[in-house]
């Protein structure tokens, strides 16, 4: 899966938790660019991507993610794995 | 002050140790010591010495660390500012104030009627270290909490109160630093529980670690755990809670002190939170902000299932050395022992008043006779009650103020805040509702038919700092009523679906 494709089947989810769509999300968003991603809503972000592509992040991976970037490559890497 | 010139000594006996690792970047003890000195010599430059008082925007970086040393060295007050939190409130707080400085790391403050002021471009200042003296009466810090009537309440801590603190915490010898100890510091200078993760380490020469005000906590915190092999923690109960679902990957053996505080602690996540910590000695704090950081403690055993606990949540121990706490009814009298009743305490460690509130004070203060003596108390609005070994128990607040992340909150100002600025004049209810995380988390109860609420969160994102503002709106056509005919909270709860 490209980059782009993940981008693009992630996005929905954000939109879900957040309850707006008021963001771009591209591979330098942090959450200081996105209203409402903050701790609590990122953990629910984080469970509802597990679930979407059938996959379980390390907690190596989550401590790691400053951006949309690295929560892509993380999922790129957990889906090649399996 | 007998802190602050252990604070010199600690300082100056530590050059070449680290003492800050802030946003990726290692400081010395020397590299503090030349940033003091450069503020101090600001202060000393601008700063009448009839000004007592500095408003301080909380950056995380060294020069904002530096500030409340340098203040403290010059006998000054710190009163954290912090920058994310709305324009109205930030000034609301800063015109109540005896001063027209505020000193802003960055430089970019803009206060009307305030002159901003920074540390120096230099590179090279003489070294001041050496404290003025101060009365035991100045402030050392007023840090301003949620009030009921919509306006902030501010706290001043005298240097003697957190000096009687440190003496208390140092007098049972449970917690004791080294100079090699690794401490988090996660909380905003707003909140007390900062100071406590700031002021040990520095004065043993130990190295604080901070955790940036927009990073996700509690992944950041375990990074910096792993990353650094941290010593010492200094938590609130919800960033275990976050992290549970990843324990089995936690493996922090180096962590010798884990201590709790902000909110009510549950035994059975503390179970298995101690296998992520087998070496730790961990406590439960508890404490208003009024009578200095902790009050209480509760000593945790290795086993969890040895805990004294009600509910399932943990007890908050014995109050320190030089704390009185006694268990009231409504007339203040001492009910008996096991009753619960409200806490009240006495302490060197007690606020002198709340800053220009005298409703509040009279509200929250009161004299009452020990062994004959007049002893002030302070009530301090909890739910608690000791049980057959002396260990005091808390059941909750008396009235509607909660813990959002450990930030107190006064329901009626989130409701002041969301009623001020709505179309219609509508019945609103603010309550805190525990996630399945076992989090608190602010929502708003609407009596109407549903509408578009965006206009009142956003008034109350003007009004309120972010952690105010409910997550969750609900409309409900009619409020349920109790028998007395007062709102059904706990029904309204039930309206909420919150995962």
């Amino acid at each position: 899966m490209t980059k782009e494709d993940i981008l693009e089947k992630i996005k929905p989810v954000f939109v879900e938790v957040l309850e707006h769509e008021n963001f771009n999300l591209n591979e330098t968003s942090t959450t200081d660019d996105v209203d409402g991603w903050g701790s609590l809503t990122h953990m629910i972000i984080i469970e509802k991507i597990e679930e979407k592509f059938n996959i379980k992040f390390k907690l190596l991976d989550l401590m790691n993610m400053e951006n949309i970037g690295d929560l892509v490559k993380a999922i790129q890497s957990n889906i090649s794995s399996i | 002050m007998k802190y602050i010139c252990n604070l010199h000594k600690s300082i100056e006996s530590h050059y070449n140790n680290n003492a800050f690792y802030i946003d990726n970047t290692f400081y010395t003890y020397e590299d503090l010591t030349l940033e003091i000195s450069k503020i101090r010599l600001v202060i000393s430059n601008s700063v009448n010495d009839n000004i007592k008082q500095i408003g301080l925007i909380t950056h995380d970086d060294l020069q904002t660390y530096a500030a409340i040393i340098a203040f403290w060295l010059e006998g000054k007050t710190y009163i954290p500012i912090n920058p994310d939190h709305p324009l109205d409130r930030n000034l609301e707080i800063l015109n109540s104030l005896e001063t027209s400085f505020i000193f802003d790391s960055i430089g970019n403050a803009n206060f009307p009627n305030f002159k901003t002021i920074s540390t120096l471009k230099t590179k090279k200042v003489a070294v001041n270290l050496v404290p003025k003296t101060v009365s035991s009466s100045d402030i050392a810090y007023i840090l301003f909490t949620s009030g009921s009537t919509g306006k902030p309440k501010g706290v001043p801590i005298s240097y003697s109160n957190l000096n009687a603190f440190i003496e208390a915490i140092n007098h049972d010898n449970e917690f004791k630093l080294f100079a090699s100890d690794k401490c988090l510091q996660m909380f905003e200078l707003t909140f007390d529980f900062s100071v406590v993760s700031y002021i040990f380490p520095l004065l043993t020469g130990a190295c604080v670690y901070t955790v940036p005000r927009n990073s996700i906590k509690y992944f950041y915190i375990y990074k910096l755990i792993k990353t650094h092999k941290l010593t010492v923690l200094s938590l609130v109960p919800s960033i275990i809670h976050y992290l549970k679902p990843y324990f089995d990957e936690i493996y922090a053996s180096e962590v010798r002190y884990c201590s709790f505080g902000g909110g009510a602690l549950y035994n059975d996540i503390i179970e298995d939170w101690n296998k992520c910590i087998p070496n730790a000695t961990s406590f439960n704090y508890y404490g208003p902000t009024e009578n200095t950081i902790y009050s209480s403690y509760y000593k945790l055993n290795k086993h969890a299932n040895s805990n004294i606990t009600h509910n399932g949540v943990i007890s908050i121990g014995k109050p320190l050395n030089n704390i009185t706490y006694i268990i009231i009814d409504k007339d203040k009298n001492e009910v008996d022992i096991g009753n619960s009743g409200e806490l009240a305490l006495s302490s060197k460690q007690l606020t002198p008043g709340y800053w220009k509130n005298k409703t509040k004070n009279q509200d929250s203060f009161f004299t009452k006779l020990i062994d004959s003596k007049p002893i002030r108390f302070y009530k301090t609005g909890d739910l608690c009650y000791i049980d057959s070994s002396n260990n005091y128990m808390y059941l909750g607040r008396i009235d509607f103020q909660v813990k959002i992340r450990g930030f107190r909150i006064e329901l009626p100002e989130v409701e002041y805040h969301a009623k001020s600025h709505c179309h219609k004049k509508l019945n609103m209810v603010a309550i805190d509702i525990i996630n399945t995380l076992g989090n608190a988390e602010l929502a708003l109860a609407i009596e109407s038919e549903p509408f578009n609420p965006v206009e009142i969160i956003n008034n109350m994102k003007a009004k309120m700092p972010e952690y105010m503002v409910p997550m969750h709106v609900q409309f409900i056509k009619e409020f349920p009523y109790n028998t007395n005919g007062k709102i059904d909270r706990k029904k309204i709860r039930s309206y909420f679906n919150i995962k």
